[in-house]
């Protein structure tokens, strides 16, 4: 084997390394630029999506997010509990609430039940619906029978977390 | 028409539907891994190829086969991902298999200088404990499908790890080896149980801060400025360090040591967001290794040798600063794009396979090779994080940024020990090194790694509470 051939074989290897290197790179530039590509939403599909983490929610303007005068809730923000601060955007989808892990959000303590209760959009406004929970759920002090509109910033508590909607 | 039968009819075509679907879904990560894949294969094939034609002259094949096998068998492990975890992260085993496989190649190149040859051969060994490595981390993605089953047993977690840390101690079993009591031998195995053993704490650590995080962070006296939390909220995690420690020191092993000193600090503040603890920690540290240097006389060697390797003196002693100034030789001789694979002679170093397979790596790739590999442990290593980061459930945000913490230390010791930046201490390269409890531990931390990440990408969107 002659030196010149065990030269180019060296560059090459190094060159194939770096080559896999940046392959890797360029696989997760989803991770550097913002996500390209959004998972088709099969069955699970149904919850929000988390915007942000903070620990003092700021009011946003709602402008640019929708052009009619509605009331309708965007955000929903957990007020009490192990999470206080978090926010969740809403969509049109209703947001199932509960223990398993099938749920949109879930609430792993001792009070709440495998599915617990399902907040729905109805004609503009959101109902919260308890699905025979064992330790119910409560709008304001009044613990939730029949689906119940929910108004903005009343807190609706289930188990030792408590969450109201925003605009 | 029976009640049973029309269920049985019903159930079938709903499972071959089911079935049919998910063979349609586009596995759009798992199809990235399959690219990365064949790179990857590319690189250990080509590496191996390489050291033959540059140490032999001619190329053998002498490994060739296994190292297809070894191929074959990271390709059932794909396809094991494509059915248990389709959503997992596609780069992790991509980069394990190519660090993997380069640390073979470079075990094989001392073994070539040494002739040994079949059993002997530390590289048909590595050989034979990646298999292993791999078929284990293939039974933790099937049997552990979803990852809070650890936090249920973070506790039997825990004691398991500590055994496993007493196990060299028991005679009989277990033996010393380069001054450390760290090793069993059942036949004509040997095995580190120390290794899996950072496993085991990284689940006990994550699921007991999770846990008690609230009272850590909250509950507690103010001294200077700092909250120090109760005794009894860190009582038992502080039992449990302090007997790890204990252990270790036992066992005269420091480098093992300090990476469970950083798992046990890095986790303590990222649940708890409290820098008191990396004050506490850091002065802990410094006077520990202050304390260890008085009372252990290798210590004390390992710090002569680093802070004077190139005195004659020191040079020369037993324990002394050969191993590192041959090492630093060896990376000098390498240069910039190194000698080639199989050209160098980091054969010249001792323990060239296993505790100094960086600087054998540096040698024949040089640094523009040992910088690609860095790079390849840094993307590792981001995934975790990332990993973490994304999680939704605290148990496994924790779980994740340990796990990927414990690769990071110990590459940062490693390298830093033969790059004399810090003091020696004998710790593997994870994924490079020979050995096998190592590689069967790093396969175990890549596997969990997998599974949390499929979890976060098909579990709910937010979750509240542990």
């Amino acid at each position: 084997m002659s030196e010149l051939t065990l030269l180019v074989l060296k560059f090459g290897f190094l060159l194939l390394l770096w080559v896999f290197i940046f392959a890797i790179v360029y696989a997760l530039r989803s991770d550097l630029f913002g996500r390209v590509f959004r998972r088709p939403d099969v069955a699970t599909g149904t919850g929000p999506t988390v915007s942000s983490f903070p620990s003092t929610p700021l009011p946003t303007p709602i402008g640019d997010v929708t052009g009619e005068a509605s009331d309708t809730a965007r955000r929903l923000i957990i007020t009490t509990g192990a999470k206080a601060g978090l926010e969740i955007e809403l969509t049109d989808q209703p947001l199932s609430i509960g223990r398993s892990r099938e749920n949109g959000l879930v609430i792993r303590d001792d009070y709440t039940s495998t599915h617990h209760a399902k907040l729905l959009l109805w004609d503009e406004g959101w109902v919260i619906q308890d699905l025979d929970s064992t330790n119910g759920t409560f709008l304001g002090d009044e613990r939730v029978t029949v689906p119940t509109p929910v108004p903005i910033g009343v807190p609706v508590r289930i188990g030792t977390t408590s969450f109201e909607l925003r605009r | 028409m029976t009640e049973p039968t029309l269920v049985a009819v019903n159930d079938r075509p709903a499972l071959t539907k089911e079935l049919r679907l998910r063979l349609r879904t586009p596995a759009k990560q798992r199809n990235r891994e399959l690219i990365l894949l064949l790179f990857a294969f590319a690189i250990n094939l080509s590496a191996l190829t390489l050291v033959e034609l540059g140490a032999l002259g001619e190329a053998t094949g002498e490994l060739f086969g296994y190292s297809v096998a070894l191929c074959a068998l990271v390709l059932v492990a794909h396809v094991c991902l494509r059915l248990t975890a389709p959503e997992a992260d596609p780069l992790i085993l991509p980069i394990a298999t190519a660090l993997n496989g380069l640390g073979i190649a470079a075990i094989y190149r001392i073994d070539i200088y040494n002739g040994a040859v079949g059993w002997d051969a530390a590289s048909v060994r590595q050989i034979a404990w990646t298999a292993i490595a791999i078929t284990i981390a293939m039974a933790v993605l099937v049997v552990i499908r979803n990852h809070r089953v650890l936090l249920r047993f973070r506790y039997v977690v825990g004691f398991t790890g500590l055994a496993l840390l007493l196990l060299p101690l028991i005679p009989g079993i277990g033996y010393a080896q380069f001054g450390a009591q760290l090793w069993i031998r059942v036949g004509p195995l040997s095995f580190q149980p120390g290794e899996l053993a950072k496993i085991a704490l990284a689940v006990f650590f994550a699921g007991y801060l999770v846990e008690h995080r609230d009272s850590l962070t909250i509950v507690g006296r103010k001294v200077l400025g700092m909250r120090f939390p109760r005794a009894r909220d860190l009582g038992p995690i502080l039992v449990a360090w302090a007997a790890a420690m204990a252990v270790l020191i036992f066992q005269r092993d420091l480098g093992t040591a300090l990476l469970y000193f950083g798992l046990f600090l890095v986790m303590l503040y990222v649940a708890t967001g409290r820098v008191s603890w990396v004050i506490m920690g850091l002065a802990l540290f410094a006077g520990g290794a202050v304390l260890a240097a008085q009372l252990f006389s290798h210590v004390a060697g390992r710090f002569t040798a680093w802070l004077d390797a190139f005195n004659q003196e020191i040079y020369d002693a037993i324990g002394g600063s050969y191993q590192l100034v041959q090492g630093l030789f060896g990376l000098a001789q390498g240069g910039l794009v190194g000698t080639g694979w199989g050209q160098g002679r980091p054969y010249l170093v001792p323990l060239a396979q296993s505790d100094y397979v960086v600087a054998s790596l540096g040698e024949e790739l040089g640094l523009a090779g040992l910088f690609a590999i860095l790079a390849l442990y840094l993307l590792f290593v981001a995934r975790g994080m990332r990993i973490g980061f994304e999680g939704t459930d605290d148990f496994g945000r924790l779980l994740a940024v340990g796990l990927s913490f414990v690769v990071v230390l110990q590459v940062f010791i490693v390298v830093g020990g033969v790059t004399r930046l810090i003091p020696l201490t004998g710790l593997t390269t994870p994924f490079l090194a020979a050995g096998g409890s190592s590689l069967v531990a790093n396969w175990i931390i890549a596997a969990l790694l997998l599974r949390l990440s499929d979890t976060i990408r098909t579990g709910p969107h937010v979750v509240v509470g542990p």
